[in-house]
């Protein structure tokens, strides 16, 4: 018994590729209901804010990801955008940093369902583009000062929209000049710079929120804490938590089922694996 | 709508980076060649359309036809500290580039005084935790009990952290042995619940792929051609 258990730890890694292929794919194929709904404090935080935002004012969205983290920023992205578009929230998008193709991303997500809800462009919702603010991720990063000039004089740094169409003739952008017109900064990357956090609410007050991609996510918990951010939507389970809030289930419903068939089938490989180990062991210590 | 074009390109590419979990070989690696090349092109055209064009060469070209004000022709004085940057690569002129390093250091320099202390001060603010229950609006209750559990679990953790890392006392002797231990494995779970969060990522890579490969190409291209 413990000889063939020893073999559990020489499993050929492709066989547990297959297994895990095959199982996550089971969601997709065959309907499995989730369990009640819930939302963590971080992803309610950030929907309580949007939920707060009164109408003379807009929500400005940094969309700063593009296909390669698409993988969790699409969903959470969506389902941010969809909620603005039920609330009636006006929004601007910025792409402030090194994502040249980020509006381009952006603009296919959002106008989909800015359709559906009736959302026009220019008047609900504008996407203002590319802004070249080099490296993020550190501290004295020039993003930090690429977000200041924003905050101070949005039409300084945004001439005009991604488009070409000049500022002064989108009807949204008469009524949005500083951050004294943004109701909360929401940024959704693989990676969500602080400089964010550092000018948008330290410096002026306004709610920052973040989407960022699971590994990302450890880094960001102390900012939450001391209520420098005023919410955060982690990976897809995040973005099925806030489809929960919305009432919509969409994209990060379906990935998250599918991440929980994967996550025990990871599970069930570790214990296969540690059994065998275990009957390794035992085996050797008996022939010895 | 994409098109079925976009789709199936779509598929082989996915397929030919998925096959390398078989064994390598030359599709994967023609795949792996065509995505490096194609984010390349991509990013120098995005780069001159979305930020070298409208920021720097419209202004001077304008500025030059007399369409716009004279002031955009300065944006040409850019070019010489610009070009520095491409000093380094040459070991005779290598300091040259020194000059706008320097700058751009000194720049960052000052820019992250202000910043660190932004965003470090209001987390000494949240590191105080209330350890006492009863002080709690609403009182004493398994909420407000808990929660102080909860800080006081925060507070050991980081206090043992930083004594693991404070290397000008010797933390090996009796009494700052255990505390160091602690710091230790307050460290390590940390480390375990990143790399949990990593293999979410990896996960989700995965799903998205997947997703698309059975959504996208399987039902909606494959399955609809014989359901109809």
């Amino acid at each position: 018994m413990a000889r063939w258990l020893a073999k559990l730890q020489h499993i050929d890694r492709r066989w547990l590729y297959l297994a895990t292929f095959v199982l996550v794919l089971v969601p997709f194929i065959v309907k499995v209901p989730m369990p009640p709904g819930r939302a963590s404090p971080t992803t309610r935080g950030i929907y309580e804010t949007i939920e707060s935002c009164p109408p003379d004012k807009v929500v400005l969205v940094d969309s700063s990801w593009h296909h390669g983290s698409a993988a969790e920023n699409y969903s959470q992205f969506e389902a941010v955008i969809r909620h603005l578009c039920l609330r009636r929230v006006k929004f601007v998008v910025t792409s402030v940093g090194i994502e040249p193709i980020a509006p381009e991303v952006a603009q296919k997500v959002i106008e989909p369902i800015a359709d559906e809800a009736g959302y026009v462009y220019g008047r609900d919702w504008v996407n203002a583009g590319y802004l070249a603010a080099g490296a993020p991720g550190a501290a004295a990063s020039p993003l930090g000062i690429i977000i200041e000039g924003v905050c101070r004089d949005f039409h300084k740094f945004y001439p005009s929209d991604t488009h070409g169409t000049p500022m002064e003739k989108l009807p949204l952008m008469a009524n949005v000049h500083s951050i004294e017109d943004v109701h909360m900064a929401f940024c959704v990357t693989y990676c969500p710079d602080p400089n964010w956090i550092q000018v948008v609410q330290g410096q002026f007050g306004v709610p920052v929120g973040f989407a960022c991609m699971t590994i990302m996510a450890p880094q960001y918990y102390p900012y939450i804490d001391s209520g420098q951010l005023c919410g955060m939507i982690i990976g897809n389970t995040g973005a099925a938590e806030y489809e929960y809030l919305v009432d919509y289930p969409a994209r990060g419903t379906d990935l998250t089922m599918a991440s929980s068939f994967g996550n025990c089938c990871i599970i069930l490989a570790a214990i296969i694996g540690n059994i065998g180990l275990w009957a390794g062991r035992k085996e050797r210590k008996a022939e010895s | 709508m994409t098109h079925p074009l976009t789709i199936w390109v779509g598929v082989i590419a996915t397929l030919g980076v998925f096959s390398y979990l078989y064994k390598n070989n030359t599709l994967y690696r023609l795949v792996q060649h065509a995505a490096l090349g194609a984010t390349i092109g991509y990013t120098i055209v995005l780069t001159w359309t979305q930020a070298l064009w409208p920021n720097w060469a419209k202004p001077i070209v304008q500025a030059l036809d007399g369409t716009s004000d004279w002031t955009g022709a300065l944006w040409l004085l850019a070019l010489a500290p610009g070009c520095l940057w491409y000093f380094q690569l040459s070991k005779k002129y290598f300091w040259l580039s020194t000059f706008i390093t320097s700058f751009f250091v000194g720049v960052a320099a000052g820019y992250a005084f202000k910043a660190t202390l932004i965003l470090i001060m209001p987390q000494i603010g949240a590191s105080f935790k209330n350890l006492d229950p009863i002080s709690i609006p609403g009182g004493l209750s398994w909420d407000s009990f808990f929660g102080c559990l909860s800080n006081l679990v925060f507070l050991v953790a980081m206090f043992t952290t930083l004594l693991y890392f404070f290397f000008s006392i010797n933390t090996s002797n009796r009494v700052l042995r255990v505390p160091a231990r602690v710091g230790r494995i307050s460290l390590m779970v940390c480390l375990g619940g990143m790399f949990g969060a990593t293999v979410m990522t990896r996960m989700a890579y995965l799903l998205e792929r997947l997703r698309f490969l059975y959504m996208d190409w399987l039902r909606d291209q494959i399955i609809a051609i014989f359901t109809g």
